[in-house]
C-alpha cells in the first residue's frame, strides 16, 4: 500500500459536473474529491482486505442474531430503546434484506486491517466510490484493476429485493447535496434494476392515520431512508414505521450494527478476534491508549482520545447523551502526514469495494478528502 | 477484475449533448412512460433504455433552472426539484420523473404541483397525462380525502444541524 502523486486531470471539475452528475466535489470551499493523489494496492493487499470485510459482515450478523436472542439485555446495554425491540426481531427473523453498509478499516499494508466502525445503517461516501473513482481510473489507465464493482452489485441487489411492481420512495433530508447525491445515486441504480421510484424529503413524509404518504398523496410502501434509525425511533411517525407500516431500507435489524456499542459486544462474543480491536462499554476493562466514541455519535464529533486518563486529542460536538464506547487506540498509518481510513463497503452482505478518505488529522471528519485506488 | 465492467448512470450526468430545439409539439405517437418498467411492458428493454438515456441526456442539457428552489417549486410542486452544481453556481431544475417515447422522439416528463405529467418541446411545455394514472402500483383514487400529517420526521437532523449519512 504507497501513496502516489498523481497530476489531476485539468477538466475534471467540469468532467464530474457534466458527465457524471457529481457536485459535491467540493465542500464548504474545501476540496473533498482529491485526485492530486492515490493509494496504489497490491493484490494480495486488496486480498486480505476482501477477506476482513467478508470475515467482519458474517460476525456483524451472528451478533445481530446473539442480540435478537438475548431477550432485551443486549439491547439495553445498546441504549436501543424497548420501544424498536419489536420491530428489530421481526425484520430479523422474517429475513429483511439489506442494501449496503460500510466497514471502516485501519490498515497499512501489514497485518491484519483492524475494524475502526461499521457504518450499517446510513453510509455515504457511496457514489464517489462507486463511480467517481472507477472513472477516474477509465481515465487514466483504463488496463489497471480497482477493488470497486459496487455499481454492478447495487443493480444486482435491487433486484433481489422481492419489491416487484411496488414503488420504492428515496428519502434524504433537506439541502444536503452530499445526502442527496448518494439517494440519487441509488435511485440510478434502482431505475436500472427495473424498479419504479420516487423521491420524497425525509421532512415531507405523511401519515393519514394509516399509510405513508409522498406530496403527491401516493402511498409509500418501500422507503429507502438515508435517514438513522435511531433518530426515526425518537420522532414523532417513528412508531408507525417500527409498527411497519412500510419496508424500510436499510431494515430495522440494522440498528444493532449502526451503534457503536456493538464494538464492544462484537469483541465480547470474538475476543482477540485479528479484525477486532478491544473494545468495552467501560474503560477499566481496557489496558493502554483508548479512544471514546459516543454511542450514537456521527462524523468523528465527540471523540476524545485517552491517554493513562488524560485527553490528549478531542473533537467537539453535541453528541454523547446515550453514553460512550471505549476502543484500543489503533493508530492509523501515516501517508506523508495524511491519515486514510479504508471504508470497505458490503453489498447485500457481500465484499464490494473499497474508498478510501483522508484527513490531516488522525480523527476523522466530515472534512476528509475522498483519493481514488488501484491495484495490480 | 474486480471493477465493473461497464457504468452507466440513467438519472446522474449525461454527456452534455445540446440538441436542437423543435418548435413542434411531441409527435401522436409518442407515448408517456412513468419508468423504465412501463415502457418495457410496451417495447423492448434495449429501445426502453436507450430513450431513457437519451430523455436523461437532454434533461441536463434543457431542463429550465432556478436560482432559488422556491421559484422551482412554484413551477413544478413541493418536492418535485433538486440542486446542481456548487455554492455560487448551484441551480435547481425539475426532477426528470418519466419520459416520453415515440418513433425517433424522446424527451425527459416533468412531474407538475398536481401530478400532471409535463414534456417540454420547442421551449414550450405540453401535459402528456398523469403521473397518479401512470403509476401501475398507485392508482388514482379521485375524491379520497384524507387528513395528513406531515413534519413527523425530520426534526433530529434538524436539531443537529447535521446530515443524516455518515
Amino acid at each position: 500500500m504507497q501513496r502516489v502523486a498523481t497530476e489531476p486531470r485539468p477538466d475534471w471539475r467540469e468532467h464530474v459536473e457534466r458527465d457524471l452528475g457529481f457536485v459535491f466535489h467540493t465542500i464548504d470551499g474545501a476540496p473533498y474529491w482529491d485526485e492530486t493523489a492515490c493509494y496504489r494496492f497490491t493484490a494480495a493487499e486488496v486480498d486480505a482486505l476482501e477477506d476482513a470485510t467478508a470475515e467482519l459482515e458474517q460476525m456483524a450478523l451472528a451478533l445481530v442474531d446473539r442480540v435478537v436472542a438475548s431477550g432485551g439485555r443486549d439491547q439495553a446495554r445498546l441504549r436501543i430503546p424497548e420501544a424498536a425491540w419489536g420491530a428489530i426481531e421481526r425484520s430479523w427473523k422474517s429475513a429483511e434484506r439489506n442494501l449496503y453498509g460500510r466497514f471502516d478499516l485501519s490498515y497499512d499494508g501489514n497485518g491484519p486491517p483492524k475494524l475502526l466502525e461499521y457504518n450499517a445503517d446510513t453510509p455515504t461516501a457511496l457514489f464517489e466510490a462507486a463511480v467517481v473513482q472507477w472513472d477516474w481510473l477509465e481515465a487514466l489507465w483504463p488496463g489497471r484493476d480497482q477493488f470497486n464493482s459496487l455499481h454492478e452489485r447495487l443493480i444486482e441487489a435491487w433486484k433481489n429485493f422481492g419489491i416487484g411492481r411496488r414503488r420504492v420512495h428515496f428519502a434524504a433530508v433537506k439541502n444536503h447535496a452530499e445526502d442527496e447525491g448518494t439517494v440519487e445515486y441509488l435511485r440510478d441504480t434502482a431505475t436500472q434494476a427495473g424498479l419504479q421510484t420516487a423521491r420524497v424529503a425525509v421532512e415531507d413524509i405523511g401519515w393519514d392515520g394509516r399509510r405513508f404518504l409522498d406530496l403527491d398523496g401516493r402511498p409509500i410502501e418501500v422507503l429507502f431512508k438515508l435517514y438513522p434509525w435511531e433518530w426515526i425511533v425518537g420522532e414523532a411517525f417513528g412508531e408507525h414505521l417500527l409498527a411497519g407500516a412500510a419496508q424500510v431500507i436499510e431494515p430495522a435489524w440494522k440498528m444493532v450494527l449502526s451503534n457503536k456499542a456493538a464494538l464492544a459486544l462484537l469483541w465480547e462474543m470474538a475476543p482477540d478476534h485479528p479484525n477486532l480491536l478491544p473494545a468495552a462499554l467501560e474503560p477499566n476493562l481496557l489496558e493502554g491508549t483508548l479512544v471514546r466514541k459516543p454511542i450514537f455519535g456521527r462524523e468523528g464529533a465527540n471523540v476524545q482520545v485517552i491517554e493513562r486518563d488524560r485527553v490528549v486529542a478531542e473533537t467537539g460536538g453535541a453528541y454523547g447523551a446515550e453514553g460512550f464506547v471505549y476502543q484500543a487506540h489503533a493508530g492509523l498509518p501515516a501517508f506523508d502526514g495524511n491519515y486514510p481510513v479504508i471504508g470497505a463497503w458490503v453489498v447485500a452482505s457481500q465484499p464490494a469495494g473499497i474508498g478510501i478518505r483522508e484527513d490531516s488529522t488522525a480523527i476523522t471528519r466530515d472534512t476528509s478528502r475522498f483519493v481514488p485506488h488501484y491495484f495490480e | 477484475m474486480k471493477k465493473s465492467k461497464a457504468i452507466r448512470l440513467v438519472l446522474l450526468g449525461g454527456t452534455g449533448l445540446t440538441l436542437a430545439a423543435c418548435d413542434e409539439p411531441p409527435p401522436n405517437d409518442a407515448r408517456f412512460f412513468a419508468s423504465l418498467d412501463e415502457c418495457t411492458a410496451v417495447h423492448s428493454q434495449a429501445v426502453c433504455e436507450d430513450a431513457l438515456g437519451k430523455s436523461a441526456q437532454t434533461h441536463l442539457a434543457e431542463a429550465p433552472r432556478f436560482a432559488a428552489k422556491e421559484q422551482c417549486e412554484a413551477e413544478f410542486g413541493a418536492g418535485n426539484c433538486e440542486t446542481r452544481g456548487e455554492g455560487m453556481g448551484s441551480y435547481f431544475l425539475p426532477m426528470m420523473m418519466g419520459y416520453m417515447l415515440g418513433n425517433a422522439f424522446s424527451r425527459p416528463v416533468y412531474r407538475g404541483p398536481d401530478g400532471g405529467a409535463f414534456t417540454r418541446s420547442g421551449g414550450k411545455f405540453y401535459n402528456v397525462g398523469n403521473f397518479a394514472a401512470a403509476g401501475r402500483g398507485a392508482p388514482f383514487q379521485p375524491g379520497q380525502i384524507a387528513q395528513v400529517q406531515r413534519g413527523g420526521f425530520g426534526s433530529t437532523a434538524s436539531a443537529f444541524r447535521s446530515s443524516a449519512g455518515t
